[in-house]
């Protein structure tokens, strides 16, 4: 059961940047730098008008997006179509710059959010979860459930989705592709800031916070295929069962080698997900 | 190498071994002997991540090992010198465990694998407390010798590390590295043994960073995981031959030279600054001009260059 919240919270880290790579072929490296970015901003309305972070949440997104807009047509515009290295590094830049904006405004120590049920539970059945888990779960839950329906239902939606599928086809059908770039790195950016306020309600974080999550989210869109919606859920899904059974078999502090391990076998032993193994055996 | 810059390296050298004569002073030295060891890292990684163009952020593990590898021989009565071939021959296996199938990708998947691999080496030496101190570090024999052995430690192995980037440039070896830079398949369609040549690379590099990290066991006395196996220093790895001019002879000196001036300097007014002036850079570079401050001197210097019939040798090698 815990497992699944968690799988909940992974999923939510690791759609923007499935949907980036989607559309683009772009591996965003400052997913991490946005997250806590987000995390701070979140922290700043509760300590400015003792705002809930998941309210705060709400307000972070529709900022990242605009951010990620903007991002898009200043900078990432120029590089989209040069060598993934180049895109890569400058990307890595960008969370050096964030990370340390953030290190200038808001200082180096552990911050955290405390809220009046940050320490209750309840119980549902025989099992007490933690209320905070719930509601990242749920919250993200909502979040992903309003992005599938986006995906699959809008006519925008369908647009993200042929390009992700292929990218000069897509425009000689006719859709303005720059536009959908546009549209879903700002998605992916908002998303990124969205979760990263949810954290808040379970971690305690600084300016490095991140670079732990987003490897974890690498992790589980690898597993997931890199693109697909119904990967980046049986990617956390996997992630979170293998950590939570995992720490049976080993010290607790060892835990996050299993996200890194994983990646790497992951990505060296079946690069198109696991989806690629069924069909594999199938074929 | 060409008369140029052999003539510049011979130059260059005389200069900084007159140095400890002529200033003297612990702070020069200091400054020697950092430099030294960041731009001798910039050209370990060059090899593979510039020539071969295989970006990797997983060299702090190479670091990491060469340094734990000098610490925990010399805790056990060996002599440091002897110590180093020993991290050297570690970290050369460490490569080949990674390498060999982390080859296998391409691209922007394989640094996310490096990624992984370097991440994941800092959990496991916190966590291997019998041999690396865990989270409390290695506390290493004080008998030293003074700060000009050290900085002529370094000097020579940065002097290596250049000779051995300068060879390696201009055999077979290095063509080959150029080749599966700019067109894996074509090179492989060539008879290029890719993942050898990349497995060299690696290898080699791996080699002189670990002796690095060896002789920087030595110099700080203390260790720790957070320190040698952080990510901070994979980075850092990165950053310089980038800044500089990723592929080239001279970039990763260049690069090293102001990467660590610029640590240096703000380290201690901004304690943050530095990593944002990186990020910036690096941010600049990949728009302007991926091939980094050489390429956009050479991007000036072109235009004249080029009406005089004398376009500059490399100019015409693409962007890794």
């Amino acid at each position: 059961m815990g497992a699944i919240l968690t799988a909940g919270l992974y999923a939510v880290m690791s759609y923007g940047l499935a949907l980036i790579y989607g559309v683009m072929k772009l591996i965003n490296l400052s997913h991490a730098g946005t997250m806590m970015f987000g995390a701070f901003i979140t922290l700043t309305l509760n300590r400015a008008f003792h705002l809930d972070p998941v309210l705060g949440s709400l307000i972070v997104l529709p900022l990242f997006f605009g951010f990620g807009m903007a991002l898009y047509a200043t900078i990432v515009r120029r590089i989209a179509r040069s060598a993934p290295i180049v895109s890569l590094l400058l990307l890595f830049g960008l969370w050096l710059v964030l990370q340390n904006v953030a290190y200038l405004i808001w200082g180096n120590e552990d911050q955290s959010i405390v809220t009046a049920y940050t320490y209750s539970t309840i119980k549902i059945g025989f099992l007490s979860l933690a209320v905070t888990r719930v509601i990242v779960f749920a919250a993200g839950l909502a979040a992903l459930a309003v992005l599938a329906w986006f995906i699959s239902r809008t006519y925008t939606g369908k647009a993200v989705r042929a390009v992700s599928l292929n990218y000069e086809a897509a425009r000689l059908a006719g859709i303005n592709v720059e536009r959908i770039a546009a549209l879903s790195f700002g998605l992916g950016t908002g998303l990124a800031a969205f979760a990263g306020s949810l954290l808040t309600l379970l971690f305690s974080f600084t300016p490095d916070f991140g670079g732990l999550f987003q490897t974890k989210a690498f992790c589980v869109i690898v597993l997931g295929g890199l693109t697909s919606f119904v990967g980046v859920a049986i990617g956390s899904l996997l992630l979170a069962l293998v950590e939570s059974f995992g720490v049976l078999f080993m010290r607790a502090s060892l835990q996050n080698l299993i996200a890194f391990g994983l990646l790497f076998v992951a990505l060296v032993f079946m690069p198109g997900g696991l989806m690629s193994l069924v069909k594999a055996r199938r074929a | 190498m060409s008369k140029r810059d052999t003539i510049v390296a011979i130059c260059l050298l005389i200069v900084l071994l007159l140095v400890p004569r002529v200033l003297g002073g612990t702070y020069v030295l200091d400054l020697g002997v950092l430099t030294f060891l960041f731009i001798s890292q910039a050209i370990a990684w060059n090899l593979l991540g510039g020539y071969a163009g295989q970006i990797s952020f997983g060299y702090a593990s190479f670091f990491g090992i060469g340094a734990y590898a000098t610490g925990y021989l010399w805790l056990h009565g060996w002599e440091p010198l002897l110590t180093l071939p020993v991290g050297a021959l570690l970290a050369a296996v460490f490569s080949l465990i990674v390498g060999l199938p982390a080859f296998r990708l391409t691209g922007a998947y394989f640094v996310i694998a490096t990624l992984a691999v370097g991440l994941a080496m800092r959990v496991v030496a916190l966590n291997t407390e019998a041999v690396t101190g865990g989270a409390s570090g290695l506390n290493l024999p004080t008998q030293v010798p003074g700060k000009e052995w050290f900085y002529h430690a370094m000097l020579i192995l940065m002097c290596g590390c250049f000779l051995i980037s300068a060879a390696v440039r201009s055999s077979r070896f290095g063509m080959a590295l150029t080749a599966l830079r700019l067109d894996q398949a074509a090179a492989e369609s060539l008879g290029i043994n890719v993942a050898l040549y990349k497995n060299l690379a690696h290898t080699l590099g791996a080699v002189l960073v670990a002796i690095g990290g060896g002789i920087y066991a030595v110099y700080f006395q203390y260790i720790h995981p957070d320190q040698v196996f952080g990510f901070e220093i994979s980075i850092g790895m990165v950053l310089m031959p980038v800044i500089g001019g990723l592929g080239t002879l001279w970039g990763p000196v260049l690069g090293g030279t102001l990467y660590y001036a610029i640590q240096d300097t703000l380290l201690t007014v901004f304690p943050f600054a530095h990593l944002l002036v990186y990020g910036l850079l690096l941010m600049v570079i990949m728009i302007v001009e991926p091939r980094g401050l050489l390429g956009m001197a050479r991007l000036i210097k072109l235009p004249r260059l080029a009406k005089r019939g004398r376009l500059a040798e490399g100019t015409s090698t693409e962007p890794a």
